[in-house]
């Protein structure tokens, strides 16, 4: 069974003044002594602690900057924990941004296989789905131009097609409901929901608190990086939404 | 320490196939659309080599054919070397978009490099091999050497790539010192000359200039038909070991670091 730990996490930014450190700057420096420093250290994520078992279904809720996504993106082992300890037991999805890796001059074809790999699957589960993700994403005429000559409606379609054709055991979300025309937004709603139902966990960021109430059955409240509140979904979302209004 | 080298590898071996197609993207964009396509990776260097081999032949009252075999046999290690060093400096900042959403062993940007690399410059060599026979250079049981040759100039290019591609991200200004770095290193290295001409002040730059020995390794079974000294395989196999250390262990303890500076 899957389970997420977490514990006193801490993310470690670097926020250049002016501009990135040149090798000039770095032989200036070695010999004077800097007065002000060029950069100044940020932590976008602070001490944060808490365990994820399988069943459940996580959402993250809080204002612009707050570290969400970084904790995400953490999760996912795109950053790297300057304090702290993360431990994921169970395959995991990164679903962060969806079509990243894709490559305009490729042909739809060729970005499945492309983005595929970099998805993490196998090339023999490339193929297996491949038929499938095509016909899901309704580009069965266009499959074979590049996808520079896409619309952005086709280019979404295909990359949620192939980032969701596949079951992880852990589902990590960014706000990705979007994309496609009506009738596509309810076959992928339908193909997500199909997806959180089999996953073992989910973690979601969303600003759409009626959906976090919907899919979660947990919500984790974050604020500058802090982790505020965890607890039932419609008791810390009201709080969440009282608390800004307060400020 | 030895678990840490022990999931690095296995990592690795999970990323094959995401490594195959960052290489196949390389190989496969460069010329699409182009009507020569693939073509134009042999005639561009073929060409540029052709030219050289006239001028030079010319300047040094040589025989165009000899020379002509002369230059080849060291263009190839040179320019394999000199890619894979400059490309790999862009290999992380290129990659930026990827690096920030998607979590990947970072070691697999420089390698599709290397690979990219190593595959155009097989593809070369077999070009120009068949023209060094065509011109009438010697062929010789030496030439079964040149994997092993490539073997060796493949870890210590990738080792400095490594380095590279690290010391890039932090000091952006690398990218631009080390074109240069490289056209000063092609006069330094004997290439359209031959090893003992540089005589005088600057004689002892060529003899710490670390590419010299590789292009031995290359020259010696191509244009001489013979195997390379001893001496010479032995200073390359501990020059590899050594870029190869150093680049690993550079490469190891800058990893995580590397998406927090792009």
């Amino acid at each position: 069974m899957s389970i997420i730990q977490v514990e006193n996490l801490s993310i470690k930014f670097r926020i250049y003044h002016d501009r990135s450190p040149s090798l000039k700057d770095y032989f200036a420096n070695i010999f004077k002594r800097q007065n002000q420093s060029a950069y100044s250290d940020f932590l976008a994520v602070k001490d944060v602690s808490f365990k994820i078992r399988a069943g459940d279904r996580v959402g993250i809720v809080g204002h612009n900057g707050a570290g969400k996504s970084t904790l995400l993106k953490a999760l996912c082992r795109v950053y790297e924990s300057s304090d702290g300890l993360i431990s994921v037991d169970g395959r995991i999805a990164p679903l962060l941004e969806i079509g990243a890796g894709f490559h305009p001059e490729f042909t739809g074809r060729e970005n499945i296989y492309l983005n595929g790999s970099i998805l993490g699957y196998s090339k023999q589960q490339i193929r297996e789905v491949e038929p499938e993700v095509i016909s899901f994403a309704e580009l069965e005429e266009f499959i074979d131009t590049p996808v520079k000559y896409y619309s952005t409606g086709m280019y979404m379609r295909l990359a949620f097609s192939l980032a969701t054709a596949i079951h992880p055991d852990i589902l990590v979300l960014d706000e990705i409901f979007a994309g496609g025309d009506a009738a596509f937004l309810v076959k992928a709603k339908a193909r997500m929901h199909d997806l959180i139902n089999k996953a073992d966990i989910m973690i979601m960021v969303s600003h759409d608190h009626e959906l976090v109430k919907l899919l979660c059955n947990r919500v984790i409240w974050m604020d500058h990086g802090e982790l505020v509140a965890d607890g039932p979904p419609e008791k810390i979302v009201e709080r969440y939404l009282v608390g800004k209004i307060n400020e | 320490m030895k678990t840490d080298a022990h999931s690095f590898f296995r990592e690795l071996n999970n990323s094959r196939n995401v490594l195959y197609q960052l290489v196949a993207q390389q190989l496969i964009l460069r010329y699409r659309r182009t009507m020569l396509g693939y073509l134009w990776t042999l005639i561009n260097p073929l060409l540029m080599m052709s030219v050289m081999a006239v001028v030079f032949s010319t300047l040094f009252k040589a025989d165009l054919k000899t020379f002509a075999v002369f230059l080849f046999s060291a263009m190839i290690p040179w320019n394999f070397f000199s890619s894979v060093v400059t490309q790999s400096g862009t290999s992380f900042i290129n990659n930026e978009g990827l690096i920030k959403k998607i979590y990947l062993p970072k070691i697999i940007f420089p390698l599709s490099i290397i690979f990219a690399i190593l595959i155009d410059s097989a593809l070369s060599f077999f070009a120009l091999f068949a023209i060094i026979l065509m011109i009438g250079g010697s062929l010789s049981w030496a030439v079964f050497f040149i994997p092993v040759a490539y073997i060796l100039l493949f870890f210590f290019s990738l080792g400095l790539g490594l380095i590279v591609s690290v010391a890039t991200v932090f000091f952006r200004d690398l990218q631009y010192v080390i074109l240069i770095a490289m056209q000063g290193l092609f006069f330094l290295t004997p290439i359209v000359y031959k090893h003992d001409s540089l005589a005088g002040k600057v004689a002892w730059l060529v003899g710490l200039n670390p590419v010299v020995p590789f292009i031995e390794l290359f020259r010696a079974p191509l244009s001489m038909a013979i195997l390379p000294s001893p001496r010479v395989i032995l200073q390359t196999s501990m020059l590899s070991i050594f870029a190869m250390t150093v680049g690993l262990f550079v490469f190891l303890r800058q990893e995580k670091k590397i998406v927090f500076r792009l």
